[in-house]
């Protein structure tokens, strides 16, 4: 190619995202972006059209979540980019690599209230860790190298470019760049000597240590580091639920999932600690609960990239920025073999006292924990396990026994419903060799299901399980556990709906609606499930066919999750079921 | 939100941030949309044109303000922040 040849500021755009190795491209059309999708199709990178640009923003994440580099989206100007705001706010939580391209109404328009015009880097500010408005196609390439660094450097996050038509259609001869360079961005930290030796000595004097994991470990490629120093020095692990497949559950050292409901083990082991090594955690609340009698017997260290996470929720005796692979790396080689073996023996007390059970309610009723149960078999717990939100997102953290890193992808931070099934398209675009299941409720499900049709587009190894007990359960729960059971606004079957609702008894149509028809209008295999017998024989049917398929389990509608430490609590106010 | 029982004092915040579009609204949203009310707000050129000057007056505790310092040393455009109670 001559470098120096002109094109319009589309083409450079397109060749800038093949120069940033961008390998697949989500989004969905529109009139803003029309130079942009008519370069698309001379571009080396794949295209996946979405039906909804949440949906193709959701994409982006998880095939961003499944392979750590950066998911990439593009969309229309206003109603298109307003769409994906649900997306960018999700990755933004979470901290995934997302580059956001939206197109915007030409320069001279903005500001006159044009056809499809939104204030797109006003509107997504909140929600993403740097936008970009272009002023001029030679900024472009520039402009998207910078986003692709910002988008993967310190914490990562979701980046904005709005680029107005104008130009997109205009001539330049810009150039990628070799290397980004930003004025005042630098987000690269390293522990000092002063901080590692600390680390180190704490370690090491510890008689009751918990390593306790986050998602950073998993964003750092840390879970081999992790591992070898809980193995050296016998010190157990608990995770967060962005930390699941951070260290293997099966492991013995494994206390599983921490917070409001994690495993008694976890959460005890916590409380009862002396030293709490915090490696890539937020100390979100739905993790400490109460804050004043979170870990307080405990000196806590915790390591992460970002320098506003440490100390922002919980306080801190050794706060180190800096990447948590880096760290493990350069201490693991003063660690000191340690039994910890009355610590560990106290911790084995804990598991059995306590460990993480469900009672049937009806024999003949499938109960939810048990579908996690049968995919867990299924799949050998090697499938990628991408979840909804609710309560079938905390089964799948507790019933799945989770071993390998980016194999559990859920909306931790955002708790966003409707994420599951973009984002399952989006993990299995990116490993098309894999089994991916994607785990719903029936609420979370409709909210999006209409990007299915990608996967049987695609010919995806996808299945997705709707786990259905005609309500939106999470809330259901917390209505009869805190809200006296007036089960307002929560109930999707016909029956049991408020009066408020005015809705007639009328039981013709009491399950609505049926997922089975709704997966085999999108052209994917489906099975419906009430059997408890036939439960793992069908998922693992769907599982192996390595094809799109659904399959639609029926389920006791008032199980609820436990354990669980209400909210604002500490671990002595845990309900079990 | 702050907490309204912890002592709150007047805090001035001096910014160097890139003189681009968008960077002062970056800024403001940030505090504001933590839910701490900004007091004073005056922003200016410096011999550099390519650097602006913010000053802004934050009424909060000192935690609250050791968070905005991080959040925006986190931010892009920011060159430099530093911060002083100011005698009221």
């Amino acid at each position: 190619m001559n470098h120096n040849a002109e094109r319009s500021g589309a083409r450079a755009l397109v060749e800038s995202l093949e120069k940033a190795g961008v390998e697949v491209l989500f989004g969905y059309p529109g009139g803003a972006v029309l130079d942009i999708f008519n370069c698309l199709t001379d571009a080396k990178f794949q295209f996946i059209l979405g039906r909804h640009e949440q949906g193709s923003a959701h994409m982006a994440d998880g095939y961003a979540r499944s392979t750590g580099k950066p998911g990439v989206c593009v969309v229309t100007s206003g109603p298109g980019a307003t769409n994906t705001i649900t997306g960018l706010a999700t990755a933004n939580m979470d901290g995934v690599p997302m580059v956001l391209i939206t197109g915007q109404v030409p320069l001279s328009q903005i500001g006159t209230d044009a056809f499809q015009e939104a204030d797109t880097t006003g509107i997504t500010r909140a929600v993403s860790k740097h936008n970009f408005l272009v002023h001029s196609a030679d900024e472009i390439p520039e402009i998207v190298a910078q986003a692709f660094y910002i988008a993967t450097h310190g914490k990562p996050g979701p980046v904005v470019i709005d680029i107005p038509k104008n130009c997109q259609q205009a001539k330049t001869t810009a150039q990628y760049p070799e290397r980004v360079s930003l004025r005042a961005y630098h987000p690269e930290s390293a522990a000092t000597g002063t901080q590692m030796a600390r680390l180190a000595k704490m370690l090491n004097d510890a008689k009751r240590p918990v390593i306790y994991a986050g998602g950073g470990v998993i964003a750092s490629g840390a879970a081999k580091d992790v591992a070898a120093i809980a193995h050296r020095a016998n010190i157990p692990v608990a995770t967060t639920l962005m930390g699941l497949g951070a260290f293997d559950e099966h492991d013995p050292l494994s206390l599983r999932m921490a917070g409001m409901h994690g495993t008694w083990a976890a959460n005890r082991a916590i409380a009862d600690a002396d030293l709490l090594i915090a490696l890539g955690v937020r100390f979100n609340d739905r993790i400490t609960g109460k804050l004043a009698k979170y870990a307080s017997k405990a000196k806590i260290v915790h390591v992460d990239c970002d320098p506003a996470s440490i100390g922002k929720n919980v306080g801190v005796d050794l706060g180190i920025v800096a990447d948590v692979k880096d760290v493990l790396t350069t201490v693991s080689s003063r660690v000191k073999s340690a039994s910890h073996a009355d610590w560990l023996e106290k911790i084995a007390a804990w598991k059995a006292e306590r460990p993480m059970s469900y009672k049937p309610l009806h024999e003949a009723v499938i109960m939810p924990q048990q579908v996690v149960e049968a995919i867990d078999a299924a799949t050998d717990g090697r499938a990628v396990i991408v979840t909804d939100v609710g309560q079938h997102q905390m089964w799948c953290a507790q019933y799945f026994r989770h071993s390998i890193p980016r194999h559990f992808l859920s909306s931790g931070g955002m708790g966003t419903m409707g994420f599951g099934i973009p984002a399952a398209i989006g993990a299995a675009i990116a490993r098309p060799d894999h089994m991916t299941v994607a785990v719903c409720g029936d609420g979370g499900a409709q909210m999006t299901f209409e990007e299915l049709v990608v996967a049987v587009e695609h010919k995806l190894p996808l299945t997705v399980v709707v786990i259905n007990n005609g309500c939106l359960g999470m809330v259901r729960q917390w209505q009869e556990l805190f809200y006296k059971g007036n089960y307002s606004g929560s109930i999707l079957t016909v029956k049991g709906r408020s009066a408020n609702e005015h809705l007639e008894q009328d039981l013709e149509y009491d399950y609505l609606p049926d997922f089975t028809m709704m997966a085999k209008a999108h052209g994917a295999a489906a099975y419906r499930v009430i059997d408890p017998a036939k439960l793992e024989p069908t998922i693992r049917k769907a599982v192996k066919s390595g094809k799109p398929s659904l399959v639609e389990v029926i389920v006791e509608p008032r199980a609820n999750v436990y354990p669980m430490i209400p909210g604002g609590h500490g671990v002595e106010d845990t309900v079990f079921d | 939100m702050p907490d309204k029982n912890a002592l709150t004092e007047i805090y001035r915040l001096n910014c160097f941030v890139e003189n681009k579009p968008g960077v002062l609204a970056r800024i403001v949203g940030l505090i504001s949309g933590r839910g701490y009310n900004i007091q004073t707000l005056n922003v200016g050129p410096t011999e550099d044109g390519t650097v602006s000057r913010m000053r802004i007056d934050v009424l909060g505790t000192e935690k609250v303000l050791e968070q905005i310092m991080l959040q925006l040393r986190n931010q892009v455009n920011v060159i430099e922040v530093t911060s002083r109670r100011r005698q009221q």
